[in-house]
């Protein structure tokens, strides 16, 4: 327990306390800055540009969260037992988690684009659409060109862990309902799923932090466009740090955003404490 | 054993409704096809793609065969600056590295959230969960700047602590639920036996969470692997660079531009290792989950 | 003492010192370079390597990071000995006193008298020298001659104006719905700086406000040339995936020979040269309005030596030698690549091929903005410079888009 605890406290909570001390400066990538006190926090507050894109993050956390969730456990029933078909189908499945982010951003990137895109080619022969179409050029198009993309990748994780809830539901309680004639769906909604709860709202909380934090997928393939329509949080935190050069202000953003986050799940673990006491 | 619990319906009652059975079964096949279908045509895709030549690959429209198969995307990632052996060396030792301090840290860790009683625990388990909410990028800033004073950039050893950091969180859930698994007559009998706490946890508790430790081992490596804005800040040279640098700066043209047959390669380089990986645990991996995440 | 003890220590003696004298001469210096700079780079590298004891090792690092890499190297004492940018980040990093001073070795240099004078005018700060043209690139307008072959157009007569480009992409549409006869990537700040750029500075606007005080965007060339851009996106003259693309098929769609006129740089010419060997291309000067004006964006990487290098002298030594005959004719110009040295532009190698001729001549009539921030106001994804052309071109709103830029731009200098 101790080793743990000295590697974050090091490791974590020294460069986030001066990652809060440069917050309070108008530090620049390239160096210098003064002391400005709460100075960029209220700047914050009046930057409509970065409420927009915590705004966008939201919506898009608030869409993709479910879809994962029940994509991951209709996949994880689809294929919970080990006959070997079922075994290829949760390998391929799971393969898109094992490619880097950017790698498979790119990938979809590609697919997607209007020019050398396979995915517009077959759309385009399957007769769905009549001609290759620009995706990124609606915001609309390019979040769910985004959404689709993670989906592919992501969702195999999900799979996976609630194949080992449900594996680990004990089979004395399935047989029991067999028995007593319970249908198939019945079993799932009456049993399977209150006996989950924990792992899915465990899933959820890391789902929902790192769709919170989304940020290379946007950068990838949608630029932050069009017209900077697609920024998420961390998106806008980069250009100011990295582009604007304002390291301090960026500091700012990224307190804002972990507090946050912070209070999000905060909820999230006081509720699933509160629902397993009962 | 427990997939029975989900078999469409005991023997008994099946025998009733044989056609239904059938029915249901083809319905589950046909859509396991589908998924697999769906979730591998992009790389198919991809594979293919990477064999065709460097201008085949940026063709539009674009056909979905090679019109002559090619390996030159292939040799431009491999031939790239300091070659692909020397950032695949890099990328494994820190792997390596990570994956033994991910398991020796997360498993006391999770071993003392799962037994001992302790107040404050949950607020441990935040301060222990603190290190995914922070945004990555940020954090990263003042992280060099203090590596570099106590000689800890340009090390493979640097780099690992990075990656560390970022796993430990789910590390240390997994090996919590992993212990929690572990029924408490196992331990009350090594108790009786007279084992002390460090002996229970070496001679009872690890072998039983194996699966539990493959699978922190699995994540570890792939998310260390996968990993390239801390690598690329925290190397200064060429030399010390991993995978993922590579195959970011190989696909770079003039002003965005992409080379796409380098970034098809790239792609289907990455998932090697990873898959293969992932396929020698499977057999731990599932399990691994399976005691895992749960309880 | 013996003979044999005397002998020995002879022996020891002169390996100890050819050691030391060994150890003392292979020296190796370490060199950042951004990805898409690389290739350039390596025939200079792998030139000094074949011909000197001390080495140059290259370090590639992709291009939207360098600037990140560098500011936070130079600030934890990270360096390397040299390092090869995009040459717009110079004012930052001049005024944050990132850059060895270079003046008295530069200044000192014959070769140096003969650089191009836009590669000296963005490395000067407060009089003082900080960096040399190491691997240059500078923008042209490239045509497809079949294309104008087929539209009845003389495929040996550019155009020579920018109504011109669009009387000529007319025509060359109408050969088909596929064949476009214009292209640019309308998500690309850094493609359109390049190469749309030059056309409003040849026809009389200045572009960019190198503090709060100065003016941004003037002059009607400006607005001529987004109207033109307007009028042939408004008519299809240009493939309807420009509009998303953020640089990634910059040149793709060229390469399939399906596009008649393109602003690109130099790197072109060998890569259509490679990967499209039976196409007729030509390449001349981006025009402005009327007939007559030229202009280009000098671009390409510096060499600079960051402060902290461990190997100034050394450094400065593969500087001073970068700028010699051998240097740019045996590296550079024996790969294609164009010397920072216009007076070497008509060399033997580049005899073969008059093309690369023209490009060499167009580092002479080029410009380069000296501006601090240049990312945040022309390369960023939210940049006023994009969301200008974006607003003009695609929405149709010329005079708000340049009004909207012009106040942007003036607010990010006054920073």
């Amino acid at each position: 327990m101790a080793p743990a605890l000295i590697f974050v406290g090091v490791f974590v909570l020294v460069p986030l306390g001066q990652l809060i001390a440069m917050s309070m400066t108008d530090r620049s990538l390239l160096g210098g800055g003064r002391f400005v006190g709460f100075g960029n926090y209220i700047k914050i507050w009046n930057d409509a540009g970065f409420w927009r894109a915590l705004l966008f993050t939201v919506k898009y956390t608030i869409v993709l969260t479910p879809i994962l969730m029940i994509l991951g456990f209709g996949l994880a029933l689809l294929t919970v037992d080990n006959t070997p078909l079922k075994r290829l189908t949760r390998t391929v499945a799971f393969l898109p988690v094992v490619i880097g982010l950017s790698s498979s951003s790119l990938l979809w990137f590609w697919l997607f684009d209007e020019q050398v895109g396979l995915l517009n080619k077959l759309l385009t022969d399957l007769r769905v659409i009549a001609q290759p179409m620009v995706w990124f050029v609606s915001a609309d198009l390019a979040f769910w060109a985004v959404v689709i993309s993670i989906t592919w990748k992501v969702v195999g994780f999900g799979m996976v862990l609630f194949i080992a809830g449900i594996q680990s539901i004990n089979p004395e309680i399935m047989e029991a309902a067999v028995v007593d004639g319970a249908r198939y769906w019945a079993r799932v909604f009456r049993i399977i799923l209150p006996l989950s709860r924990r792992i899915i709202l465990l899933t959820t909380l890391i789902s929902a932090i790192g769709s919170m934090l989304a940020f290379d997928q946007f950068y990838i393939m949608t630029s932050g466009g069009p017209r900077g329509q697609t920024f998420t949080a961390v998106y806008w935190i980069y250009q100011n740090s990295f582009v604007s050069f304002k390291l301090g202000y960026g500091a700012a953003l990224s307190i804002v955003l972990t507090l946050i986050i912070l209070a999000f799940s905060t909820l999230q673990i006081a509720l699933t404490a509160r629902s397993e006491a009962k | 054993m427990t997939s029975a619990a989900l078999a469409p319906d005991d023997p008994a009652v099946a025998a009733r409704r044989p056609r239904q059975l059938a029915r249901t079964a083809y319905l589950t096949a046909a859509i396991s096809i589908a998924v697999i279908a769906v979730m591998g045509a992009p790389i198919v895709l991809s594979a293919l793609a990477s064999i065709k030549t460097a201008g085949d690959a940026s063709a539009s429209p674009p056909h979905y065969l090679p019109s002559a198969l090619s390996f030159e995307n292939y040799a431009k990632v491999f031939r790239f600056q300091a070659g692909l052996a020397t950032y695949v060396g890099n990328s494994a030792l820190v792997a390596l590295i990570v994956i033994a301090s991910c398991l020796a840290i997360a498993a006391p860790a999770g071993y003392g959230l799962a037994r001992f009683a302790m107040r404050g625990k949950e607020i441990a388990f935040l301060v222990l969960l603190a290190p995914i909410m922070i945004p990555y990028q940020a954090i990263l800033t003042p992280l060099y700047l203090d590596f570099a004073k106590i000689g800890l950039v340009n090390t493979h050893l640097g780099l690992a602590i990075v990656h560390t950091i970022l796993q430990l969180p789910f590390s240390i859930f997994l090996m919590r639920s992993s212990f929690e698994a572990i029924p408490r007559e196992i331990e009350e009998a090594a108790v009786i036996d007279g084992c002390s706490s460090w002996k229970r946890l070496t001679r009872v508790f690890l072998p039983l969470a194996t699966p539990g430790l493959v699978t922190v081992a699995l994540f570890a490596f792939i998310n260390s692997w996968n990993e390239f804005l801390a690598a690329l800040i925290l190397m200064s040279r060429e030399t010390s660079f991993t995978v993922p640098i590579l195959l970011v700066s190989v696909r770079q043209g003039h002003f965005g531009a992409v080379d796409w047959g380098a970034l098809q390669a790239s792609v289907i380089i990455s998932i090697i290792p990873c898959l293969g990986v992932y396929l020698a645990l499977q057999r731990y991996y599932i399990s691994g989950l399976l005691s895992g995440a749960v309880k | 003492m013996t003979t044999r003890t005397l002998r020995a220590a002879l022996a020891a003696s002169l390996v100890a010192s050819t050691a030391v004298a060994a150890t003392a001469r292979a020296d190796t210096m370490t060199m950042w370079v951004r990805a898409s700079g690389t290739n350039a780079a390596s025939t200079l590298v792998n030139l000094w390597n074949a011909t000197h004891s001390d080495k140059v090792e290259l370090t590639t690092i992709p291009d939207n990071q360098m600037v990140t890499k560098l500011a936070t190297g130079v600030q934890a004492g990270e360096v390397p000995d040299l390092v090869s940018f995009d040459l717009i980040y110079m004012p930052d990093f001049m005024k944050a006193g990132f850059l060895t001073d270079l003046t008295a070795d530069l200044k000192a240099n014959p070769n140096f008298a003969s650089v191009a004078k836009a590669y000296v005018d963005i490395a000067t700060y407060e009089g003082k020298l900080y960096g040399a043209g190491f691997t240059p690139d500078v923008s042209i307008l490239v045509w497809n001659k079949d294309l104008f072959k087929k539209a009845g157009l003389d495929p040996d007569k550019p155009p020579r104006s920018v109504p011109e480009i669009h009387e000529d992409a007319k025509k060359i549409h109408a050969l088909g719905a596929d064949t476009y006869g214009f292209y640019f990537s309308g998500s690309c700040p850094g493609c359109n700086i390049f190469t749309t750029s030059p056309m409003m500075v040849a026809s009389g606007s200045k572009m960019l406000p190198a503090n709060g005080n100065d003016d941004a965007l003037t002059g009607e060339g400006v607005k001529d040339v987004l109207e033109q851009f307007k009028e042939m996106w408004s008519e299809g003259l240009v493939p309807k995936s420009a509009q998303a693309d953020n640089g990634s098929n910059f040149v793709a769609l060229f390469k399939t020979g399906k596009i008649g006129v393109q602003g690109a740089g130099g790197f072109l010419i060998s890569d259509l040269k490679r990967d499209v060997p039976n196409m007729n291309f030509g390449v001349t000067f981006l025009p402005g309005m009327k007939d007559g004006e030229v202009s280009s964006f000098v671009g390409g990487d510096v060499v600079a030596i960051p402060v902290g290098s461990k190997h100034v002298p050394l450094a400065k030594a593969f500087i001073a030698w970068e700028l010699t005959d051998e240097a740019q004719l045996e590296g550079l110009a024996k790969n294609n690549i164009l010397p920072s040295r216009p007076a070497l532009a008509d060399n033997k190698y580049f005899a073969a091929d008059p093309r690369i001729v023209t490009t060499a001549k167009a580092l002479g009539v080029g410009y380069v903005p000296w501006v601090y921030h240049f990312a945040d106001m022309v390369n960023s994804d939210s940049s006023p410079w994009i969301n200008m052309l974006q607003r003009a071109i695609f929405d149709g709103d010329v005079d708000g888009a340049i009004k909207e830029g012009r106040e942007k731009m003036k607010a990010i200098a006054a920073e």
